[in-house]
């Protein structure tokens, strides 16, 4: 990869707290510069860790990072310039909001004027210039959150690690904020590496997601490569709603192959991650992907139970039991078709084959 | 019904009386209800506080005493132009009054009136005794054949400054003044002035004592406050350690360890740090009540700290650190201000304690042993000046009441946090 | 059977009225060698029926004077220093006290109407032998004769006693020794006195601590209560030896507090002001009796000093011995009680500068 492509480079990068478990595993990652990266993965798999490492506030226990092409594990935290929001913000309590946007401008030693000026930019840029001498405490947690990100940008710094930083804040907040975030990245281009455990947060706002499980990465593709092609269970479980089927490989020919589920049934797939016939098996298909009651024919078509609806406006959730599997959730437009469901009633399902996809058994 | 709202009259309730009178109606219960709440506690604190202050605030300028025994004295007294002895009227009325009191209200006066003058008491019960065998006069002329003190003037001046129900003097004798005979304002005689050095004395010790445990108590605090719980938790019970033994126990434990031939000293000498002969004085003396006193105060130091720093998130640190500042400048930033109301719940506390300590002065002080708080344990059980008591504590919770005031001032109150 | 636990509970509901009857007293002293003292000469072999219950105290008037005036009386018993003794009683603290059994009997003549009498006890100059291996202090000038004795005063941090020792070293006949102290010129020639050791004074407080000093070699020598001395030398076989010149001989009294249980107390204290009682009391503190007629008992019953394995003789250790008696100086409460605040504010302010 070329330098201007890995900006932040991991290099075969460990981590240990206590000398017996590893929380980072042969972390190997390469984060272009203007990129929006999101580490994504649930609570306790090392996402935390790996923003300390780059930050600084914690030594990686082999391996090297580097910066814009520099090992960074000598330099100290506050010689990196690297902006950081944390989950709580951690905005000063003892001084006003344009204290704490001074601050990092301050200790570089800039003129005030010039410190005014940055502040005031940056008030404006989260659109609180009428906050400024606020105490932080004084402020919603909605502009607090604003406040931490304006703090991160306003000494200009390469690169901006954000730790769940929406966390702490309402459905319609959050949302709010992940466009303002997504927005400010795409003005300034900055290079943003950003952590969260929420999917859908991953999902609307990176450029790249890394999927984290078990101090390592699972997966790393644009959002609707991970979304479509997940290439191991534990992504399609973890990113969006996800139908499992799980069987031993019958038949593998070329990309294709053929699984017989528990229940006896041969589903068709493409093969993704499975090797040899008699393996074991998880067929993984979304359940928008799935035809109800359909005139056409696809490589799949079984018959099936409804169990259960639940009316969402727009579409019908149902839950139904097919191939063995009595959790399997399809997805019906509210149409005319859909309309007439009724629970107990045997439908028939189908989908293609080159939508369902046989991964490992995890 | 939008338009009766919107005018100017007075908010409704659906109800029809207005929105204010029934909202305060609604409070009044609620109030009660606080009040009732509050009431046990605030009867506590008016008996076992506010009368306590209150009396002693009444002693300390109460002076009846010996209006009540010697009213008609007073009388002829206040005519008396106080030029050399009084005249052959006063000293009649005297004699009469001393010789036909009753119960013990002279022994109390005699008490009192030896505040103002070493002597009295005595000549009292001496001329009680000698009295009943005059039974005519001149008796200025017998009294001062019983006892000469009769026909000194400083004696009878020395009334002149009970004359009134309430005296400043007690007050005065708490910063080295006096009333001279003639009533006027004047420093105390040289040689028992006093209590001035005392207050600085005591003030000293207590600034120095609270720098010490601030010094000492800050980054033991700060230690406790960021190792984790296991370690912290073994921390916490050396630094309190010293609460589970008496006082008593301490300060002589320090003893042993400073004085002359103590541990310390010898451990010096027997490693030829220091000659035989040229053993650090470290007991008895000042050096020793900021030494002992630190010691005994430090908990009081670290746990409102301790207690602060708990809850200032290592996150600011980090973050402080992110933003560019280094380590030092950071803690100096950001987290020592966040530590400030830790630092003065501290502070406020080592320092009104220490300002009132005795026993460990009175111990290990030497002749600088004597703080204010020595002074009043003395006239308290000794004297008997109970006056003198109550002004000396008067004096320290005013003190006391403008350090706190000074202190919201400048930092607010608000700002005090022990949790 | 009903009958015999009817009769059963009403015998006993009328032996508790019986035994309270007679009050319990509560006796208030220093507590130590001498409360102990106190409790196996005259408390344990008290048997005229209330129970005493022992507290202790740290001297002063503080504590009476606030329960008289609170009208809640705890304290019956008090054991007190003759200038409290004198106070109290014309304040109306103490009760009076019918002092016609002893009046006669005593060394001196009693302080107060309110008191019976204890126990003399000293301010006595001691050193320990060892320090001393060439020639030894012998009075009270040698104390304070800081050339021909270099080192370290052990002195308490309070006036009484030093300004008389301080008068006595500086050459006043110990019979003299009030006269002095009643004029300024006096007063002035004992501080003038106590100046010239200032700078070699170890200060004291706590009775215990002028051993500690003496036997670490903190001091050479030190002023202490003769008792501590004697208790020391008799019971731990410390070779300390007393300098028995101007020791100043205090008196101890017992008095009622008024208000508590006055006559079970009044009683109590003529027990406790036997001649036999104060001579009883020397078997286990060397302190001397008040009355004349306790000596001859002890003289008598000499060796009277308990020890184990063989008593010893009390005498020598006495602060009462006649040899003692004719170099020492009998506190005045009287001067104290009228001088002692002004002294004690002058004393603080030597001490301080
Ligand atoms: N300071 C630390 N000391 C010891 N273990 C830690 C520390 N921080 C995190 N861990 C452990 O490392 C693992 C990864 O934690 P973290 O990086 O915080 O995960 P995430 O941010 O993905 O939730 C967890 O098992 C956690 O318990
Ligand atoms: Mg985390």
């Amino acid at each position: 990869m070329s330098q201007k492509d890995s900006f932040v480079k991991f290099e075969k990068v460990d981590k240990s707290y206590d000398g017996e478990i590893l929380v980072v595993k042969d972390l190997n990652l390469d984060v272009p510069k203007g990129e929006f990266l999101t580490m994504l993965g649930p609570s306790g798999s090392g996402k935390t860790t790996v923003l300390m490492m780059l930050a600084g506030f914690e030594t990686p226990t082999n391996g090297e990072i580097y910066l814009d092409g520099n090992p960074i594990s000598s330099i100290p935290p506050n010689k990196r310039g690297i902006g950081m929001v944390f989950q709580n913000y951690a905005l000063f309590p003892h001084m006003t909001v344009k204290e704490n946007l001074a601050f990092p401008l301050e200790v570089r030693k800039m003129e005030q004027s010039e410190i005014d000026k940055k502040v005031s930019n940056a008030l404006a840029m989260v659109e609180l210039q009428d906050f400024g001498n606020r105490m932080p405490l004084q402020l919603s947690g909605g502009q607090q959150q604003r406040v931490a990100l304006a703090r991160s940008l306003v000494f200009e710094p390469r690169l901006v690690l954000m730790d769940e930083p929406l966390g702490a804040l309402d459905k319609n907040l959050r949302e709010q904020m992940q466009y303002e975030i997504k927005h400010i990245h795409e003005k300034i281009g900055i290079t943003v590496v950003y952590v969260t455990h929420d999917q859908s947060e991953a999902l609307t706002m990176s450029n790249r997601i890394a999927v984290f499980n078990d101090g390592k990465i699972q997966q790393i593709s644009s959002p609707d490569v991970l979304y479509e092609k997940p290439n191991s269970s534990f992504v399609a479980q973890f990113i969006g709603e996800n139908n499992q089927l799980r069987g031993k490989v019958k038949s593998i020919s070329g990309e294709n192959c053929i699984i017989t589920t528990d229940s006896g049934d041969d589903v068709h797939a493409l093969k993704i991650n499975i090797n040899n016939n008699g393996d074991g098996s998880l067929v993984s298909l979304r359940p928008e992907r799935v035809a109800i009651n359909s005139s056409e024919n696809f490589e799949n078509n079984f018959e099936a139970k409804v169990k259960e609806l639940i009316y969402l406006g727009d579409h019908i959730r149902s839950r139904v039991e097919v191939c063995g599997n009595d959790q399997f959730i399809v997805k019906i437009p509210n149409s005319y078709k859909g309309a007439n469901l009724k629970e107990g009633a045997t439908v028939k399902l189908s989908w293609k084959a080159s939508d369902s996809r046989a991964l490992d058994l995890n | 019904m939008s338009q009766v709202q919107t005018s100017t009259g007075p908010i409704l309730t659906t109800d029809g009386i207005p929105l204010k009178v029934s909202l305060k109606k609604a409070e009044r219960k609620n109030k009660i209800r606080a009040f009732l709440l509050v009431l046990p506690l605030l009867s506590f604190i008016l008996i076992t506080f506010l009368v306590p202050i209150g009396d002693m605030l009444s002693r300390s300028i109460d002076d009846r005493q010996i209006n009540t025994v010697f009213p008609k004295t007073f009388e002829v007294y206040k005519k008396w132009d106080r030029q050399g002895l009084p005249s052959e009227e006063v000293y009649k009325t005297m004699f009469f009054e001393v010789k036909n009191s009753e119960g013990y209200d002279i022994g109390k006066a005699s008490t009192r009136m030896n505040y103002s003058k070493s002597g009295w008491k005595s000549l009292l019960k001496k001329s009680k005794r000698k009295f009943k065998k005059i039974e005519e006069g001149p008796y200025k002329e017998k009294m001062i054949s019983i006892d000469k003190k009769w026909g000194d003037p400083e004696y009878w001046k020395a009334l002149g400054q009970m004359v009134d129900p309430t005296t400043m003097g007690y007050y005065l004798n708490a910063v080295d003044l006096k009333y001279d005979s003639n009533k006027n304002i004047v420093q105390q005689k040289e040689n028992r002035r006093i209590y001035n050095k005392t207050w600085i004395k005591t003030f000293k010790v207590s600034i120095l004592v609270t720098f010490f445990c601030l010094i000492l108590g800050y980054p033991i605090s700060y230690l406790l406050a960021t190792l984790p719980l296991k370690y912290s938790n073994l921390l916490m019970i050396c630094v309190l350690l010293p609460f589970w033994t008496s006082l008593l126990v301490r300060t002589v434990a320090w003893m042993v360890m400073l004085q002359q031939k103590g541990v310390l000293n010898n451990l010096l000498v027997m490693s030829n740090v220091l000659a035989d002969e040229n053993r650090m004085q470290l007991m008895y003396n000042q050096t020793a009540v900021v030494i002992v006193m630190t010691q005994i105060l430090l908990p009081f130091m670290v746990l409102p700290l301790f207690s602060v720093m708990k809850t200032i998130s290592p996150t600011y640190m980090r973050a402080a650190l992110n933003l560019g500042a280094s380590p030092l400048h950071a803690f100096y930033k950001v987290y020592m201000p966040n530590s400030i109301p830790g630092v003065s719940a501290g502070c406020l506390l080592v320092f009104i304690i220490a300002i009132g300590y005795y026993i460990t002065p009175e111990l290990v002080g030497g002749k600088d042993g004597q703080m204010v708080g020595n002074w009043i344990a003395y006239h308290l059980k000794t004297t008997l000046n109970w006056g003198l008591c109550a002004s000396l504590g008067a004096i320290l919770l005013a003190m006391m009441t403008v350090l706190y005031w000074a202190y919201n001032k400048i930092v607010g109150i608000e700002n005090i946090k022990l949790g | 059977m009903k009958r015999a636990i009817k009769a059963a509970f009403f015998g006993l509901i009328s032996i508790a009225f019986v035994g309270s009857a007679i009050a319990d007293i509560t006796f208030v002293s220093w507590g130590g060698a001498y409360t102990a003292s106190q409790q196996k000469a005259y408390i344990d072999t008290y048997s005229k029926g209330s129970s005493i219950t022992v507290e202790n105290y740290n001297g002063g008037l503080g504590e009476i004077k606030a329960q008289v005036e609170a009208g809640n009386v705890t304290w019956d018993v008090v054991d007190v220093l003759p200038d409290q003794a004198i106070t109290g009683c014309d304040e109306g603290l103490f009760a009076k006290v019918d002092q016609s059994s002893f009046i006669n009997d005593m060394v001196v003549p009693p302080v107060s109407e309110c008191v019976v009498p204890q126990i003399f006890w000293a301010y006595t100059a001691f050193y320990s032998k060892s320090a001393f291996p060439g020639k030894k202090p012998k009075n009270i000038k040698d104390f304070f004769d800081v050339k021909k004795f270099p080192g370290k005063r052990g002195i308490h941090t309070w006036a009484n006693a030093l300004i008389e020792m301080a008068l006595v070293a500086d050459g006043v006949k110990a019979k003299n020794v009030y006269k002095v102290m009643s004029t300024p010129e006096g007063i002035d020639r004992a501080f003038a006195k106590l100046d010239t050791i200032k700078d070699h004074v170890v200060f004291w407080s706590a009775g215990s601590k002028p051993l500690e000093l003496v036997s670490s070699g903190e001091v050479v020598m030190s002023l202490a209560y003769n008792g501590r001395i004697g208790a020391a030398i008799l019971s731990e076989g410390k070779d300390f030896e007393y300098i028995w010149d101007a020791t100043v001989l205090e008196q101890e009294y017992l008095v009622a507090i008024k208000g508590g249980n006055e006559k079970e107390a009044l009683e109590f204290m003529a027990h406790a002001s036997t001649a036999q009682a104060l001579a009883d009391q020397a078997k286990y503190i060397p302190y001397g009796p008040m009355r004349k007629s306790s000596i001859g008992i002890i003289k008598k019953g000499e060796p009277w000093f308990i020890k184990e394995g063989g008593n010893i003789d009390i005498l020598p250790h006495m602060p009462t011995a006649p040899k003692v008696l004719k170099r020492a100086v009998i506190a005045d409460p009287v001067w104290w009680a009228d001088n002692g605040a002004e002294v004690s504010e002058r004393f603080g302010a030597w001490k301080g500068n």
